[in-house]
């Protein structure tokens, strides 16, 4: 292709992308390390593909699937989620985008005790500060189980006190404790857990989101932007859910 | 919305939301019982066997990892060759990026594009689902009007009347989801004139594109002079190829407007999914009989589908393209909602109001060919006693 046959950028263009865009982080290249996918899984999209599973899923995710991101959540942290307060997104990446623009507030604060780089690049754009300490406008707590075993007890007491939203990732852990802040029943109702299968299955694009009142409202949220997640990588994560986990 | 009390209210509650009213309708359908479901489009034909099989070949080999969030370079590169042969699009593979579904497309570029308070001139009725991108971002929509006599095709003049200092770009959606009208090329080149003059950018959907009924053609705005700087083309593989599942679309853009994209991508769904992108690939460079042998079969149900809505008394403009029928139902008297709900309710047929579409637009109804013809015409078989029993 010749060069100079291609796009150019238009003035009208770039000095407003260039500002919207400045504080988004550059473009990283992905991972080389991914790790083997079991036969099983593998033969799982296959058949899935093969009994014609090419349409769109349920907007919030294929039932099974569902049904055992609620199982596991009973059984791992004694936390009750209705499936259908799940929806399964496109990795944990998405899950976050939608929780923290749809229950965050532009000109607001999120409170995140902990590493904040996972949401960062989703708060710039919905124009909410990070911040690591309580403060007044802070309308959301950010938490990981990591942070959560050391603050756990005046952080919830304040998100009690001022109705935050909790957004309680478990994505980057490797093991998590068996604490969830919606074991707080006053605190159920405003806890999203969010997680995904990006470390084991990181190119098949799996997370999910999972409870609170807002769920419908997460669940029409992600829809706006991906209408579903990939049919056959939900077929091949419920294979490794229920064989690998 | 209609005040009838037989509408339920888990239809009420979302009817002003045209997204959220489709799915109450989709929702409800699949509670019930044998419903020939003529609303989402969501094609029912296969996905073509030998992209399917190229997907089985890459699983199988392993070929599943992270891709850079723009896209998989071979992919980027099958892309900007075919839209450089099919829709003349001046592009390299810098100027194209991979999404996840053609809405995705469009989120990104409104996330990219528009500040709060940019006015957005959108074709009258429209894509609802888009509205949520709009709004987030803090656009305002602008309606431009298109009427049946003219088949829904966008004039110029009508563009330009609705431009004001607050306007920053146009969508078009061509061929149109909901209308099946489609901005034909003498069109597109006067709004091209006004676009330039008023310095707009344009946003085309181009999703059907490729599902174009004879003797009409489709044309891509961004290949005419002065054009391809301020478009963002944005194409799927989920209609012409039966692929919604996959959720792999693409955009075309000026390599910056990707770039920014990218990085609002990177933070929003991260990269699409692997075996997806080489399914599409597949798609793109393999045989493409299958695209033509499915515009056969489609063409075929519209014919069908026309001669049933003669038969019902709804009048339409040509469709021309897509895989719809946007029918004019004010023959019945009855509120498009609530004469969807009874086609459901009374007749198991699941068609979507016009008001799913844009607040006007209560006297018509989309009605999609995506069922075999026998189930087409058994769906107009269910439809005619209800109208009957209803008409006023």
């Amino acid at each position: 292709m010749e060069k100079n046959n291609t796009m150019t950028p238009p003035k009208l263009l770039a000095r407003p992308l260039a500002e919207r865009v400045a504080a988004l982080d550059d473009l990283r290249p992905p991972s080389a390390d991914e790790p083997d996918i079991p036969a099983n899984v593998i033969e799982a999209a296959v058949a899935a593909l093969a009994r014609g599973e090419t349409h769109y899923t349920d907007r919030p995710g294929i039932p099974e699937f569902r049904a055992w991101v609620a199982d596991h959540l009973a059984q791992r942290y004694a936390v009750v989620v209705d499936p259908a307060e799940v929806t399964i997104t496109c990795g944990s990446t998405e899950a976050r985008f939608v929780t923290m623009t749809l229950l965050a507030e532009a000109g607001s604060a999120v409170l995140c005790p902990g590493d904040s780089s996972p949401i960062r690049g989703a708060l710039h754009i919905l124009g909410a500060d990070i911040v690591d300490t309580i403060r007044d406008d802070v309308s959301l707590l950010y938490i990981s189980p990591d942070v959560y075993r050391e603050t756990s007890i005046e952080l919830l007491q304040r998100a009690e006190e001022r109705d935050w939203w909790i957004v309680y990732d478990l994505s980057f852990a490797k093991t998590a404790p068996p604490f969830h802040p919606a074991q707080n029943e006053k605190l159920a109702s405003r806890v999203v857990t969010i997680d995904s299968l990006s470390a084991d299955l990181a190119g098949w694009r799996l997370g999910w989101m999972a409870g609170s009142a807002a769920a419908l409202r997460l669940r029409a949220g992600k829809q706006a932007i991906t209408i579903c997640t990939t049919a056959v990588s939900q077929w091949a994560g419920l294979e490794w859910v229920r064989t690998a986990l | 919305m209609t005040e009838n009390p037989n509408i339920p209210e888990t239809v009420r509650a979302v009817a002003a939301d045209g997204t959220q009213l489709r799915y109450a309708l989709m929702e409800m359908a699949g509670q019930m019982d044998d419903v020939i479901t003529l609303g989402r489009g969501d094609p029912d034909l296969p996905t073509p066997a030998h992209i399917v099989e190229a997907a089985n070949r890459a699983m199988r080999e392993g070929r599943t990892g992270l891709t850079p969030v723009e896209g998989l370079p071979q992919l980027r590169a099958a892309i900007a060759n075919h839209m450089r042969e099919y829709n003349g699009l001046p592009v390299g593979a810098e100027n194209v990026m991979v999404t996840t579904g053609g809405q995705e497309g469009l989120f990104l570029a409104i996330q990219a594009l528009i500040d709060p308070g940019d006015e957005i001139l959108v074709p009258d009725p429209r894509y609802t689902s888009y509205d949520d991108a709009i709004r987030r971002a803090g656009g305002e929509m602008v309606m431009v009007p298109t009427d049946r006599e003219d088949a829904f095709n966008l004039e110029a003049e009508a563009v330009e009347a609705a431009i004001t200092p607050a306007s920053k770009a146009l969508l078009i959606v061509t061929p149109s989801n909901p209308t099946a009208g489609i901005v034909t090329e003498d069109r597109l080149r006067a709004i091209a004139d006004v676009c330039i003059r008023h310095n707009l950018i344009v946003i085309v959907d181009e999703i059907y594109g490729r599902i174009v009924y004879e003797p009409w053609r489709h044309f891509s705005i961004g290949s005419l002079p002065g054009m391809a700087e301020r478009t963002i083309t944005l194409d799927a593989f989920s209609k012409a190829y039966a692929m919604t599942g996959w959720r792999c679309g693409y955009v075309a853009a000026p390599e910056n407007v990707i770039d920014a994209m990218a990085r609002v991508k990177q933070v929003t769904t991260g990269p699409v999914a692997t075996v997806s992108q080489w399914a599409g690939l597949a798609a793109l460079t393999g045989p493409q009989d299958c695209v033509s042998d499915y515009l056969q079969i489609y063409t075929e149900r519209r014919a069908v589908l026309l001669d049933g809505l003669d038969r019902m008394g709804f009048a339409y403009g040509e469709p021309r393209g897509g895989l719809f029928v946007w029918a004019d139902s004010s023959s019945t008297g009855i509120h498009a909602a609530e004469l969807s709900y009874l086609l459901l309710k009374e007749g198991r047929v699941l068609i979507f109001p016009g008001t799913a579409f844009g607040e006007n637009w209560r006297e018509y109804v989309r009605i999609t060919l995506l069922e075999p013809i026998e189930t087409l015409k058994a769906a107009v078989e269910r439809m005619l006693p209800v109208l009957a029993r209803y008409r006023a």
